[in-house]
């Protein structure tokens, strides 16, 4: 992979030549909280933030997208068009990215792959960021703290300047682009991101064992872990909305008063919803809270592990800051285990670290 | 009878502006002007100007670059001529991405000091206002 390097100073001048590769996103603060929305201006650019509130997934797989339209007239109309728009994404934690690469797995291959997710990935630059891990971070027990690809370009802090590491032609592009303000990395230049690697491994507070993970998961089905969670969880679907590698949808067709024209919508959906596993005939097979929050761990856990070979789970710990009811992840995780109390961490791992 | 185009000056230095209006408002063009990007880009959207005069370092190096973007983006005022007047050339030479590379969707580049003869040809070109002789008084050396 080739490396480059570019000046800490000189960021804001490259940062303002990629809006020729598509509308330019970066994480942004508002509020108490971080988004990913259009920057102002340089300085609205936050480049050391914890998380965002939603993941940069909600501008690939929108949170309300009209897929097409139809009317009686014209007939239908795909909105492809609409979503192949380039953007660049600025400002992106290696987490994020793995979750985007878990997405490409679900919507990018097989017999139903997704257009409009794909027309909008193929469109969408990413340029990643490295990230100093906070108390709900256990990226690097998911193995998500670091990534190899899914990404055009990914800067690394290495004090005055930053590596720059190019993850693709149009990555090579943006590195062409901005011409002479990129240099040849220094052998005291891997050395000091070695270093500082190395110290953000360290650096990790929180974390889990995964290995035998799906295993002890099968072995608890029927733990009374999950209707104490059960009885605590809202069914808020907060989670399932700050999550990354969430991607259930629901379909519907808006049709505009009067007339016998609308478009159908693709919006987010979540398997905390009391109508997610509700079919046609009044049948619901996860009536119940912790039949539900039970079957988020396994899916994220157990299930797209035995389909995908990894957990879905990337470890950012926004479901454990957004979930309204003191729900972490990683207490579940090790109670599950046997190594805690569910009850015991909660309150003080909900507080913790906000 | 034809009304007088407006220009909007985006531009924190107000000693600058001050100059550049009136040489804009001796030339039959009415005169808006703004002194940071956000306040720009609002003027812009109220007033819908015949073209947009845009500086680049104000609070920040890059200001004018992340304004430009923001106003293609508004459809209203995705179509009005925007001159980028900066001296981020000269002042950083490092920053060598040339303007006519494509990636700045400007109308124009002009670097400051700004010949006023050039100015006005193309603001005159880009309003559709015809080709305009300098009085006297005001035409100045080429650069």
């Amino acid at each position: 992979m080739k490396i480059v390097k570019i000046p800490g100073k000189d960021l804001d001048l490259f940062a303002s030549v990629l809006p020729a590769f598509g509308r330019l996103y970066a994480p942004v603060k508002r509020g108490s909280g971080y988004v990913f929305d259009q920057p102002a201006n340089w300085s609205e650019i936050a480049l050391s933030y914890a998380r965002t509130i939603l993941p940069p997934r909600k501008l690939l797989l929108p949170p309300r997208e009209a897929l097409f339209t139809f009317d009686p007239v014209n007939g239908y109309r795909d909105l492809l068009a609409e979503a192949a728009e380039p953007q660049v994404l600025f400002g992106v934690h290696a987490y994020d990215i793995h979750g985007l690469n878990i997405l490409d797995r679900v919507f990018g291959q097989g017999k139903y792959a997704d257009p409009y997710y794909i027309t909008r990935r193929r469109n969408s630059a990413i340029v990643g960021i490295d990230f100093d891990p906070d108390d709900r971070h256990f990226a690097r027990s998911m193995n998500a703290d670091f990534v190899d690809g899914g990404f055009d370009l990914f800067l690394h802090d290495i004090g005055d300047d930053y590596l720059v590491r190019v993850g693709t032609s149009r990555g090579d592009d943006m590195v062409a682009m901005s011409g002479c303000l990129m240099s040849e990395p220094t052998a005291a230049d891997i050395a000091e991101f070695k270093r500082r690697s190395g110290q953000r491994h360290a650096a990790y507070r929180t974390g889990v064992e995964l290995g035998d993970l799906p295993e002890i998961l099968e072995m608890e089905y029927h733990s009374e872990v999950w209707k104490e969670l059960g009885e605590r969880c809202l069914s808020c679907g907060s989670c399932s909305m700050v999550c990354p590698t969430c991607y259930c949808f629901d379909v519907s067709d808006e049709v505009e008063l009067g007339t016998r024209a609308g478009s159908r919508l693709r919006t987010w959906d979540s398997c905390l919803f009391k109508t997610h596993a509700a079919v046609a005939g009044g049948e619901n097979f996860r009536k119940s809270r912790s039949s539900r929050v039970k079957f988020r761990f396994y899916h994220k856990q157990r299930g797209y592990v035995a389909e995908y070979g990894r957990p879905s789970c990337v470890g950012c710990g926004r479901c454990s800051v957004a979930c309204p009811a003191g729900i972490d992840i990683v207490t579940v995780i090790r109670t599950i285990r046997g190594q805690t109390d569910v009850h015991a961490d909660d309150v003080n791992v909900a507080t913790a670290g906000r | 009878m034809e009304h007088a185009k407006t220009v909007l000056i985006i531009d924190d230095d107000a000693d600058y502006v001050s100059g550049l209006a009136h040489l804009l408002e001796t030339n039959g063009y009415g005169v808006r002007t703004a002194a940071s990007g956000g306040d720009g880009l609002d003027l812009a959207k109220t007033v819908k100007p015949d073209a947009i005069l845009l500086d680049v370092m104000m609070d920040d190096r890059t200001d004018g670059f992340f304004t430009l973007e923001r106003i293609r983006a508004v459809p209203d005022l995705s179509d009005i001529p925007v001159i980028v007047i900066s001296s981020i050339y000269s002042d950083y030479p490092v920053f060598r991405v040339s303007p006519e590379s494509g990636w700045l969707p400007a109308n124009l580049f002009l670097p400051k000091p700004v010949n006023p003869a050039r100015l006005l040809a193309e603001l005159a070109r880009l309003t559709g206002t015809g080709h305009l002789t300098l009085p006297a008084e005001t035409r100045s050396q080429p650069t």
